[in-house]
């Protein structure tokens, strides 16, 4: 174990000690957890210094869009307003958090390039610090959670205990791929625009505007789209829907691998990291 | 801590030079589609050897002037030292806390206020909240910025950054206290209080490197040396003979 009193760095001694000093860093970042909370806070603090409502401004972008979308597309469609607003609403706050903590994953290391080469943070610290922004991000979007629970009367139908399994789920799954993109846009600075494509891409391909009645059960459409389980298993149990168990299933598989997957590529890159930037 | 030492062993460091090319995927792309004319030329990464077969030992009490010039490697082992860069071939252990001033601009918001930036700078030397609210006083008083310390950081002149940072830095209970040059920011006032803490810090058994090129500065602080050429490092030597490094350029 590595404690601030003994600082052991080496040189390349073999996979396995590779994987093992990724695992200190992890470990250590666990220890300094603290560290990471506070980085996340300063950031929300400080992006928003100066302005009255804050973080809140996003959420009141995101309320006027759920209005107007809500009210639009529930006439478009023919569905009534009751049954669509909070569908959408929910579909445009849980989606952001998935856009938001993988969009900004691309600047995870990028962004923090002079602590890194000065000190010797753990390197996770730094992907919980855009884990955890992005969850006090979605702890102020709540508001709108709660309006549309309260005015629709969904607290007579909902399920909470499974929606907050899918958003562990979510969160679980939503940290790797910060990493992995953290790492890639790291060295390839391609990456971080390629990532923003695929989100708006995703944001359209995912039912977070539209209901998927159209398509028969597990159609491959939605079965191949991982944003779809993320969405569904928060979102059908807060609408006192049930969500198909396949999304369960498929997120926690997803999240084994992915972070078997994530976790190897940091291991084999945590060395260049600090001079990829 | 009594035990407090760094030990070096035969490190070498090299910086990969991932030029701005390499880093569009399209160029990586591209060699994968041509990879097999293309041949060893692969790895497309130059490597510059930052240091080489270097050797230290430090023992409390030990306070280790760097020079070199411009490029020579100073730096890059300080940040070695601070555990940023890891080595390519050797070992580097350190026992004490260390604390790294190597940067005055590391973690500072500017526009956030004094008070606000000892919090976070704090947090990122690793004491604990606690830790710092306790010492937050003290580490106001040695600062001497005063009411300025409730104003945005980006009021604040190189000197007021240098004082608060190093107010902040040397309030850890550090054992191993890296520094670059920029000790020589602040004004004679704060030189003096720099120094008294410095000195504070050998005597409770610390160890301090420092990289300057102001050899009235190295023997003021300093009482071995070490020169780094190219990444070659110099015996250590005894400060009283820096000029015989020195004349060695």
């Amino acid at each position: 174990m590595e404690t601030s009193q003994h600082m052991l760095r080496t040189g390349r001694r073999g996979t396995l000690f590779e994987f093992s000093m990724a695992l200190r860093d992890l470990v250590t970042s666990y220890h300094r957890r603290g560290l990471a909370w506070s980085l996340a806070w300063h950031d929300v603090v400080s992006r928003y210094r100066g302005s009255i409502l804050g973080p809140f401004w996003i959420t009141i972008s995101m309320g006027l869009m759920v209005l107007g979308i809500g009210l639009l597309y529930a006439k478009l469609f023919g569905i009534s307003v009751a049954e669509f607003m909070p569908y959408v609403a929910m579909g445009i706050v849980f989606f952001g958090l998935m856009s938001g903590t993988i969009n900004e994953g691309c600047d995870t290391f990028v962004q923090a390039s002079s602590m890194l080469s000065q000190t010797s943070l753990p390197m996770f610290t730094f992907i919980w610090r855009t884990v955890l922004r992005n969850l006090i991000n979605l702890a102020h979007h709540a508001v709108i959670i709660i309006a549309v629970i309260v005015v629709f009367g969904l607290w007579r139908v909902m399920d909470v205990l499974p929606a907050i399994g899918g958003l562990l789920l979510t969160v679980v799954n939503l940290a790797w791929i910060s990493m992995l993109v953290a790492i890639a846009s790291a060295r390839f600075r391609d990456i971080p625009q390629f990532v923003m494509s695929v989100m708006q891409f995703a944001i359209f391909m995912t039912p977070v505007f539209w209901k998927p009645d159209a398509f028969p059960d597990r159609h491959a459409f939605l079965t191949l789209n991982p944003f779809y389980h993320m969405l569904t298993t928060i979102r059908a149990p807060l609408l006192g829907q049930e969500a198909d168990g396949l999304s369960y299933v498929v997120l926690a598989i997803m999240a084994v691998l992915g972070w078997a997957l994530t976790f190897s590529v940091f291991a084999i890159t945590r060395r260049r990291i600090v001079h990829f930037l | 801590m009594t035990d407090v030492s760094i030990k070096v062993t035969d490190l070498t460091l090299r910086f990969p030079v991932y030029g701005v090319d390499a880093k569009s995927l399209k160029k990586n792309l591209a060699r994968v589609t041509v990879g097999g004319r293309l041949g060893s030329s692969q790895t497309g990464a130059t490597e510059v050897t930052a240091l080489s077969h270097l050797n230290l030992n430090l023992r409390a009490g030990d306070r280790l002037g760097l020079i070199g010039h411009n490029g020579s490697g100073k730096t890059t082992l300080l940040r070695a030292l601070s555990g940023a860069y890891e080595p390519d071939e050797g070992q580097i252990e350190v026992r004490g806390r260390i604390a790294a001033l190597l940067d005055l601009s590391l973690g500072i918001d500017p526009s956030a206020t004094g008070v606000d930036n000892i919090r976070l700078r704090g947090r990122i030397a690793g004491m604990s909240s606690k830790e710092i609210e306790d010492k937050m006083d003290e580490i106001a008083e040695f600062s001497g910025l005063g009411p300025f310390l409730a104003m945005p950081m980006k009021t604040y002149s190189a000197g007021m950054q240098a004082r608060l940072a190093f107010a902040v830095a040397t309030a850890v209970e550090a054992d191993v206290l890296l520094m670059d040059e920029w000790i020589s920011v602040g004004d004679a006032d704060f030189q003096k209080l720099a120094h008294r803490r410095l000195l504070n810090l050998v005597e409770r058994a610390g160890i301090l490197v420092l990289s300057s090129h102001d050899a009235g500065l190295l023997r003021l602080y300093c009482n071995k040396v070490m020169r780094l050429e190219s990444g070659v490092a110099s015996e250590v030597k005894d400060i009283r003979r820096l000029d015989e490094l020195l004349a060695a350029a």
